[in-house]
């Protein structure tokens, strides 16, 4: 297990170098950010002295080694739109993600969860169908459409929720809806499959026969069981919110950091697009590492074949 | 597992409970919000990049020695009062009672700071008052006066001193510059009360602003990147001035309680020429005509703009520019004639870029080119992503047309400086002598009537030899909630300090 252990670490290292060698690539290549920071009436020498006090004229390889060196002990860079410390804007901004992402990713989890088990013990029925009908839309709509009609109903033609921005507990729920839906529809179907697959094995049998009552055999033998390649798709679903949050926080004007990745894209602030990738990476091979670590504590077979 | 089942309800009630509390919270003190694409970049005064939302927020906070009317006019502002002493020094009074929002006086000193700041870098790669104006030194002659001693004579002086902010000497000399950033001192009608980066700013009015407290106590500057976002805030009373509205969208800001408003901006819509390309037409005076000839721009406004806005009839806004000029209109049959009298009477495959940023500006390309077709010339559409666009405007590497918008400005020394050869901004790359002699003559010229007649002469240059293919000033368009009075400035800028609460 230590082995094991140590090999999915380092695994991990590399994926974070490559991330931010790439990240750093195609920042540089995207062009150059002085023209648009400066006035377009600036002069050669105005440009010149920004570039240098950016350090922008120095080598490339150079810029990215030290950028690697200080981005170890933490420090992203200063924003050149900004002029912050991006590790400062990332750390302001990671929070609100986490909550919008957390929320979403609870609800869509719970909620999948208890479709998909209701779906399966009424296989055929209403119930059944209309779970199922519940997920197709959810994986089919597009987020931003989804928002924005949410936001038509809920905010605007019956007032009960705030269009948009960030604040109370209120502020959250039509974000998190949209962004946890997708993810909800996928988890219910996929429990309603684990669920019917396990009920009709034999120590469903076996449990029912010893004279359980059909709430211990669901709570105890059978949701436990389907649960396991669950968590999988969980670490799987989770990353493809960090895709959605890009979207779902621009509809919302939600301050997270997808959305200020999508401003530094378009702003060419690109040690902010760095230090934004690569927290995000970071998040994701985490939770990668995470969820494979959790698989091969449980299951021990997994262990042996990696 | 047991208890679930009975834990739940009651859970579920407290969350309900909540919202509803949150939800019937008191909404009476609330700020005004005010709704843009994009958050400020800093507040730093020197670090001023856009006229809104950074540039309406550092209006707000701090005062530079005059202030620019909606229609261009100089008018007081720190500086009382200011004269020529001779065609290279201007001497300042500044007021007596200004102090900063710590309770420091603002004098001479303060002002030297500031501009001499604002000629270091990185300042300086943003702020052009040194560079435009030939400032070489600021001077302090007492407490209370100021003298700026140029290289050349400068009538765009007050032009770039309306941008330029005075912060206080001993606070902005004991900070570093992320502190800087994020906590401003000045002694505008504003104070800060926090900034949520990404968010919202929020300001608190400076109950002892020189020129009183603003009517409107808390201003909140607020993000909304989604256009439907801003006006479904706007419809649910949430917003009280959703800003950069769309021509299609206008009406939808009338509602209940809430009314569209538009200004004509000051921002020149057109397609430049480049003059570096390898199409030798394009040099061609006939060839630039005819193209503005081919296009129906009022059909075009009327269509595409919401009718809220006039053809161009010269590259200076008014009121400064020649009344005489007017617009080409739409001719198909004389620029057909000038082509064929130019060598092209079967046209040529022409480029033209566009990228999505100053509005409408797919379906304004696609219909100039539409216009150009029908008229002989084939023209190719390429949407250029921004950054690359932005590269070719800057070396003026563009191998037909670009559609763009020409700053918002006000002044017609600074207008006419685009076509003057190897101008930083000159996109199209035109070079001809005797324009700028007459441009560089009138930035010089104190007299205001031998100005004109000069600035007159170089537009009519510019409008004779077609060196854009003109199409009309930009609108903006705002949705006023019924809390607010507020008249939009045609150069983006909100002086939320002049807004009025409606009752």
């Amino acid at each position: 297990m230590l082995r094991f252990t140590f090999g999915k670490i380092a695994r991990t290292f590399s994926v974070l170098l490559g991330v931010s060698l790439l990240a750093f690539l195609i920042g540089h290549a995207s062009g150059d950010p002085v023209l648009l920071i400066v006035r377009g009436d600036a002069t050669e020498q105005q440009k010149a002295a920004l570039r240098h006090s950016l350090g922008l004229d120095r080598p490339v390889l150079e810029q990215y080694l030290s950028y690697l060196e200080h981005a170890a002990q933490g420090d992203l860079g200063i924003s050149y739109r900004q002029r912050v410390a991006v590790s400062s804007l990332i750390a302001l901004r990671l929070p609100n993600s986490l909550e919008l992402a957390g929320t979403a990713f609870a609800a869509a989890m719970s909620i999948g969860f208890a479709l998909g088990v209701i779906a399966a013990l009424n296989r055929g029925r209403l119930a059944d169908h209309a779970i199922a009908g519940l997920s197709v839309i959810g994986q089919v709509v597009p987020g931003f459409w989804l928002g924005l009609i949410l936001v038509l109903l809920f905010a605007v033609h019956w007032p009960l929720l705030p269009v948009s921005g960030f604040g109370d507990l209120r502020h959250l729920i039509l974000p998190a809806a949209t962004l946890a839906l997708p993810t909800l529809g996928r988890m219910a179907r996929l429990v309603r499959a684990g669920m019917l697959e396990v009920l009709s094995s034999d120590f469903i049998r076996t449990a029912r026969a010893k004279g359980l009552t059909e709430r211990q055999v669901l709570l105890h033998h059978a949701t436990k069981n389907a649960l396991l390649p669950l968590i999988t798709q969980a670490g799987l679903e989770l990353g493809d919110m960090v895709g959605s949050a890009f979207i779902v926080e621009s509809v919302f004007a939600w301050p997270g950091i997808g959305r200020m990745t999508v401003n530094a894209v378009q702003q060419r602030d690109f040690l902010v697009v760095q230090g934004c990738v690569l927290v995000t990476a970071v998040g994701f091979v985490l939770i990668n590492l995470l969820v494979d670590l959790l698989y091969a504590a449980i299951d021990p077979r997994v262990r042996v074949r990696t | 597992v047991r208890c679930a089942g009975r834990a739940r309800l009651p859970a579920l009630l407290v969350l309900a409970a909540a919202l509803l509390q949150s939800g019937c919270g008191s909404r009476g003190e609330r700020p005004i919000v005010i709704a843009s694409v994009s958050d400020v970049s800093s507040l730093d005064p020197h670090l001023l990049d856009v006229n809104h939302p950074t540039g309406s927020v550092i209006w707000s906070l701090f005062d530079s020695l005059v202030r620019r009317g909606p229609d261009g006019a100089d008018l007081p502002r720190l500086a009382q009062s200011w004269e020529r002493r001779d065609d290279l020094t201007w001497r300042f009074h500044l007021r007596h009672d200004v102090r900063f929002q710590d309770g420091s006086p603002l004098t001479a000193a303060d002002v030297k700071y500031s501009f001499d700041r604002m000629n270091q870098a990185p300042f300086n790669a943003l702020q052009q008052l040194w560079a435009q104006t030939t400032l070489e030194e600021v001077r302090i002659v007492d407490d209370y006066t100021v003298e700026l001693l140029t290289g050349k004579p400068s009538v765009t002086m007050l032009y770039w001193l309306e941008e330029a902010f005075v912060a206080p000497k001993a606070y902005y000399s004991a900070h570093d510059q992320a502190y800087l950033n994020t906590h401003p001192m000045g002694s505008g009608p504003y104070a800060l009360k926090e900034w949520v980066p990404g968010d919202h700013v929020a300001l608190t009015a400076n109950a002892a602003y020189f020129n009183g407290a603003p009517a409107i106590k808390d201003v909140v500057f607020k993000v909304v990147p989604d256009l439907s976002a801003r006006l479904n805030g706007l419809a649910t009373g949430d917003i009280d001035l959703a800003l950069e509205l769309t021509p299609d969208t206008i009406a939808q800001a009338n509602g209940p309680h809430s009314r569209g408003t538009e200004v004509l901006g000051l921002r020149k819509l057109h397609f430049g020429i480049s003059q570096n390309s390898s199409l030798a037409a394009l040099k061609d005076a006939r060839v630039r005509q005819a193209l503005n000839y081919a296009i129906d721009v009022p059909t075009m406004i009327r269509t595409l703009m919401h009718g809220s806005t006039t053809p161009l009839s010269s590259v200076v806004n008014p009121p400064n520019s020649d009344s005489t000029l007017t617009p080409y209109g739409y001719h198909p049959d004389r620029a057909r004639e000038l082509l064929a009298a130019a060598g092209y009477p079967n046209g040529f495959d022409l480029d033209m870029d566009f990228t999505p940023f100053w509005g409408q500006d797919k379906d304004v390309s696609e219909t100039v080119a539409g216009y150009l077709q029908a008229v002989g010339i084939r023209p190719h559409l390429h949407a250029d992503e921004w950054n690359d666009f932005r590269r070719k405007l800057s070396d003026a590497s563009f191998s037909g047309l670009f559609y763009a918008g020409w700053a918002a400005l006000i002044n017609p020394a600074v207008e006419l400086v685009i076509f003057t050869c190897h101008q930083e901004d000159n996109a199209s790359g035109y070079c001809d002598p005797k324009y700028d002699e007459l441009v560089h003559a009138a930035s010089t010229e104190f007299d205001a009537a031998k100005r004109k007649a000069l600035t007159d002469a170089a537009q009519s240059i510019v409008w004779d030899q077609a060196f854009w293919l003109f199409l009309w000033r930009a609108p903006l368009y705002a949705g006023l909630s019924d809390r607010l009075d507020y008249e939009l400035r045609p150069d983006d800028y909100v002086e939320i300090y002049l807004a009025r609460a409606r009752h």
